[in-house]
């Protein structure tokens, strides 16, 4: 017996390029996404510089956390082949765990002496 | 302020950049500050050391000035290489393209904590959740 039904349509998925979780195309808030919520790769499929989309389709890890003006957070992807760097909006079931660890990562390994800003 | 994790074991990386075009300084489109060119720690500057702002001049390759944008670029985040060194992400306000670069040795080390501490300091942080690690 088929699972699908006319009216209701199959939710769109992807397969993620690294562990291989099958991820929805739009996160439980309704808001399109393009990582995995599990490892928060990506792949790169839209040129930021040309604009459209881009023939690499190679693996994008995630880099940094940005947080904008509006107190939004932000996944900065970097791709391992070109090197192109794109941002995309978390979703609520983004692991958090891996958001911190993105988070934490330039205050553990600080070019400079941390101490001198105790008194701050 | 002296490095912690000096680039002892690996010397910089090799690019095919095009530098020597636009003299040996410029002046910051942030605070108006006469930039040198030549900085400690990096040979590839192209933004302020003191309100970290640059200028959207390059399009794939650093120093080829295609760019045609000329937008200003404001420091979004900060992220770490394997190695340790520090990368700002720059975000510029007119395209919205994104572009890293490598921090110099007298890049202003307060605007770098506050950019890093940015995600620390969001209230909505889920701090509780962490701490049951």
């Amino acid at each position: 017996m088929s699972t699908t039904h006319p009216s209701r349509p199959v939710p769109k998925t992807f397969p993620c390029v690294r562990c291989g979780l099958t991820v929805t195309a739009s996160g439980p808030d309704g808001t399109p996404r393009n990582h995995c919520p599990s490892c928060l790769h990506s792949l790169h499929v839209l040129d930021a510089v040309e604009g459209g989309p881009s023939e690499c389709r190679s693996r994008m890890a995630p880099i940094s956390i940005a947080v904008l003006r509006t107190g939004d957070w932000m996944v900065i992807h970097r791709c391992a082949r070109c090197g192109e760097l794109t941002s995309n909006p978390i979703c609520p079931d983004d692991n958090q765990l891996i958001l911190m660890r993105m988070a934490v990562r330039p205050l553990a390994q600080p070019p400079f002496p941390l101490e001198a800003f105790g008194g701050l | 302020m002296p490095r912690r994790n000096p680039a002892g074991e690996r010397p910089q990386r090799r690019k095919d950049v095009r530098h020597g075009q636009g003299g040996d300084a410029f002046r910051c489109v942030g605070c108006g500050l006469d930039v040198p060119v030549h900085a400690p720690g990096t040979a590839h500057r192209n933004h302020c050391p003191h309100c970290l702002t640059s200028l959207h001049l390059d399009r794939r390759v650093p120093g080829d000035r295609r760019a045609g944008c000329r937008g200003r670029m404001t420091a979004l985040s900060v992220t770490v290489r394997h190695d340790g060194e520090w990368l700002i992400i720059h975000h510029c306000q007119s395209c919205g393209v994104l572009s890293a670069n490598r921090i110099a040795g007298d890049d202003n080390a307060l605007a770098l904590l506050r950019i890093a501490m940015r995600p620390l300091s969001d209230r909505r942080l889920p701090v509780s959740a962490m701490l049951t690690l």
